[in-house]
């Protein structure tokens, strides 16, 4: 059975703020039209889990991290850029 | 901003993501706090803190979470004047506690046929794939609104189901309040109309208190001033309000809902679905 790679990211956000909507909105975006459902997002907002944030290593927020496959990748701020946020993903356009 | 806290960010691409504009948060592994920067935490305080739109308020937590990249607080004066008929609509407006006059101008003269509060949203012909005001958007109450830029709201539109429903209830609303209204100013008198208008504004204004002048009104309503002065001394006399030197303050709910021709009932009933349930 050929093995699909499934991404498996974590997005850190404070709550509604601007940035981290806008992260958000344009990871869904990236993941709808890259990514086709072949991925695992968890959301975590640093206002609720601070601690588990700074356990994963976190310092600043909005940041994105990519946990599998390897190799593991950290992407800081809104994802605007998009090209630059599919490149460290390892997605292939 | 803290030099302290500042000085955690080190590497290189978080530099740049603060730098950039890009941060809302900063963690300190010493003591777990988390550090929201000013824009974050003005964003945040106000849209816990003030009475929100019940639009927005309606919508999926997701959904509000994105449209918020987009909108920004705004605090609106009474009257100033938001659009004119003819012009090209350059945001839409969602007040929380602010109050907006949509007003007909006919040769010079304008007519108020709508209202939107908390309920709604100012800009309604978005909705409808139109980009021209048809109306005078005047502001009556002064508050906050959240806005935001005609072509986000669209792009929002086709996006976001939820919003697209929730906006198009609404815009059946209006359309039900403008007919009503229409019959409403040819059939009744000044003072049922004055009490319906009074009621309207009372439920979408955050305070018992309304200010303004006989003149205002008497603009809005379509009537001579001394016809407001009349209806309005009738309605005092009746110890359903307190009018005293612009400031307004409604006194018997009960009865000034039963002051009002039916009007009032009808369009509450029928449309604006999510004003707040009357005062006891």
């Amino acid at each position: 059975m050929a093995r699909s790679k499934t991404l498996v990211l974590r997005l850190y956000i404070a709550r509604d703020a601007p940035n981290s909507a806008r992260a958000v909105a344009n990871l869904a975006e990236i993941c709808k039209e890259y990514l086709h459902g072949r991925f695992k997002l968890e959301i975590i907002d640093v206002l609720e889990s601070p601690l588990r944030a700074l356990a994963d290593g976190i310092l600043v927020t909005p940041s994105l991290a990519k946990i599998s496959p390897s190799p593991a990748a950290r992407i800081v701020g809104n994802l605007s850029d998009r090209s630059s946020v599919i490149h460290a993903l390892g997605i292939k356009e | 901003m803290n030099s302290r806290i500042l000085r955690l960010v080190k590497s290189e691409p978080e530099r740049q993501a603060l730098e950039s504009g890009q941060v809302d948060a900063i963690l300190d592994p010493s003591t777990g706090n988390v550090f929201l920067l000013p824009e974050a935490k003005r964003a945040l305080s106000s849209a816990r803190g003030e009475a929100t739109n019940a639009l927005l308020a309606a919508l999926p937590r997701r959904d509000y979470q994105r449209l918020l990249a987009e909108l920004e607080l705004v605090q609106l004066g009474h009257g100033e004047v938001l659009c004119e008929p003819g012009e090209r609509i350059q945001h839409a407006y969602f007040p929380n506690d602010a109050v907006v006059s949509l007003l007909v101008v006919v040769e010079h003269k304008a007519l108020e046929v709508g209202l939107v509060g908390r309920e709604g949203m100012v800009g309604i012909a978005l909705v409808l794939g139109e980009d021209i005001s048809a109306v005078r958007a005047l502001v009556q109450g002064t508050g906050t609104a959240l806005r935001m830029k005609a072509a986000a709201l669209q792009e929002a539109l086709a996006e976001c189901p939820p919003l697209q429903r929730e906006l198009s209830r609404y815009a059946h609303a209006k359309l039900l309040q403008a007919r009503q209204t229409a019959a409403c100013n040819r059939f009744h008198g000044v003072e049922q109309r004055l009490a319906r208008w009074l009621l309207m504004t009372h439920d979408r204004a955050s305070a018992d208190r309304i200010h303004l002048t006989h003149e205002f009104l008497a603009g809005v309503l379509g009537v001579r001033r001394v016809g407001i002065t009349n209806a309005a001394s009738a309605l005092q006399g009746r110890g359903l309000i307190e009018y005293k030197q612009g400031d307004i303050r409604i006194l018997d709910r009960r009865g000034l809902e039963a002051a009002a021709c039916g009007c009032y009932q009808l369009v509450r009933e029928a449309g604006a679905p999510r004003l707040r349930e009357s005062a006891d």
